[in-house]
C-alpha cells in the first residue's frame, strides 16, 4: 500500500477531493460524495438563517463513513478574515484541515497571493494542515512549502469557469520543484482533463462545479473517481516518451514486395 | 437590549449566555460555531460567556461551499 496521499500524520486512499456548493439538493451532494469515494470534502462557514435552516450540511456529512472535512475560508477579503474564518471552521469540524482561499475580485476569483501567504504562516503556526489556493506561480507555491504547508493548491483555470488545465506548463513546473502535494484546484471541466493533471504526477485533484453542475451529478462523481485512478495509475506506470517522428510499432522488412 | 446578530440588530434580554441566545434561535448546537466582537467562541464557553449590549454576535453553520 505505497500509494496514498498523505498529509502529515493523515493519511488517504482517495485521490479526489471534492467540493460541496452549487449542488441542486443534499441527496445529490450526499450520493456525488459516496460514488466518488472521497475522503476530503470542503465545506463552506455561512450565517445561520432561520428561515432557511436546510442549508445546514452538517448534519448529514457526518453521516458519511470515511469522509474528513476541510472548512474554506470562501468569503475572506484578507489575510485577517481568513484566519478567523479558519478558526471558525476548525471550532466546528473539529479537523485540522483548512482549505485557505482569498480571492477579493468577485470578477475573476483569482486568489490575493500576498493575503494567501500571511494568513498562511499564521495558520501554520496554529497547527492547521493548510492547503492554500493559489494562482499557478511556483515561486510562491515553494515559499508556501517553505513555510509548512501541507499541500498547495493551484488553479487549473479561474473557479467555476470550467476552462481546464490552462496553467498546465506552469503546474508542470511546480510538480517537479515541490516535496507537499500539488493539487489542481479550480477550473477542470472533464475526467479526462482530471486524468491529465494525475498523469502529470498532481497527487490529487480538486472537483467541485464540474460534478455539481453536470447532467447527472453522481455519474459524473464516479467518471472522475475512475479518472483519477486511471491518471494516478499511468503516472506511476509511467508513459513512455514521445518524439517528433513515427518510430515503427511493426516490423517494416519488405518481404511482400520480392514477390513482384 | 440591543445586540447586533448576523448583521442585523436583534433585542436580547440582558445578562444572557450564548446557550440562551442558540435556544431562542433554535439552532442545532452542535452544528454551529459563535463569534463575538471577531473573536471565535469554544463551545465550552457557551454557557458561561454572557452577552453584552451592543455585542456583534455571528452564528454560524456549514453550508456547500468549494
Amino acid at each position: 500500500m505505497s500509494d496514498l496521499l498523505t498529509f502529515d500524520d493523515i493519511i488517504f486512499k482517495s485521490r479526489l477531493l471534492i467540493g460541496t456548493g452549487k449542488f441542486s439538493s443534499i441527496e445529490t451532494m450526499i450520493n456525488s460524495i459516496k460514488a466518488s469515494e472521497t475522503e476530503l470534502v470542503t465545506v463552506a462557514l455561512k450565517r445561520f438563517n432561520k428561515a432557511k435552516t436546510e442549508d445546514d450540511l452538517y448534519g448529514p456529512l457526518l453521516e458519511l463513513k470515511n469522509v474528513t472535512l476541510m472548512p474554506n475560508t470562501s468569503g475572506a477579503m484578507n489575510a485577517k478574515e481568513a484566519i478567523r474564518a479558519a478558526l471558525l471552521g476548525r471550532e466546528l469540524s473539529k479537523s485540522r484541515f483548512v482549505k485557505l482561499e482569498i480571492h477579493p475580485n468577485p470578477h475573476h476569483l483569482l486568489p490575493d497571493p500576498l493575503e494567501t501567504y500571511e494568513a498562511a504562516v499564521e495558520l501554520v503556526k496554529q497547527d492547521f494542515l493548510v492547503l492554500p489556493y493559489i494562482p499557478a506561480d511556483p515561486v510562491l507555491a515553494k515559499r508556501l512549502e517553505d513555510i509548512g504547508c501541507a499541500a498547495v493548491m493551484p488553479l487549473g483555470a479561474p473557479i467555476g469557469s470550467g476552462r481546464g488545465l490552462a496553467t498546465k506548463d506552469m503546474i508542470q513546473i511546480i510538480i517537479k520543484e515541490s516535496k507537499v502535494p500539488v493539487i489542481v484546484d479550480a477550473g477542470i471541466r472533464s475526467p479526462s482533463e482530471a486524468a491529465e493533471s494525475m498523469e502529470l504526477g498532481c497527487e490529487a485533484v480538486l472537483i467541485n462545479s464540474a460534478i455539481a453542475a453536470a447532467e447527472n451529478p453522481v455519474k459524473m462523481a464516479e467518471a472522475f473517481q475512475r479518472s483519477v485512478k486511471a491518471g494516478r495509475m499511468a503516472f506511476e506506470a509511467g508513459l513512455m516518451p514521445s518524439t517528433e517522428s513515427a518510430v515503427a510499432s511493426s516490423p517494416l522488412t519488405s518481404f511482400l514486395s520480392s514477390y513482384d | 437590549m440591543k445586540i447586533i446578530l448576523n448583521g442585523d440588530t436583534h433585542s436580547h434580554e440582558g445578562n444572557q449566555s450564548i446557550n440562551s441566545l442558540l435556544d431562542e434561535l433554535k439552532v442545532n448546537k452542535n452544528h454551529t460555531a459563535v463569534m463575538i466582537n471577531g473573536n471565535v467562541v469554544p463551545k465550552e464557553n457557551w454557557n458561561d460567556q454572557i452577552i453584552n449590549e451592543n455585542d456583534e454576535v455571528e452564528v454560524l453553520v456549514f453550508v456547500g461551499g468549494g
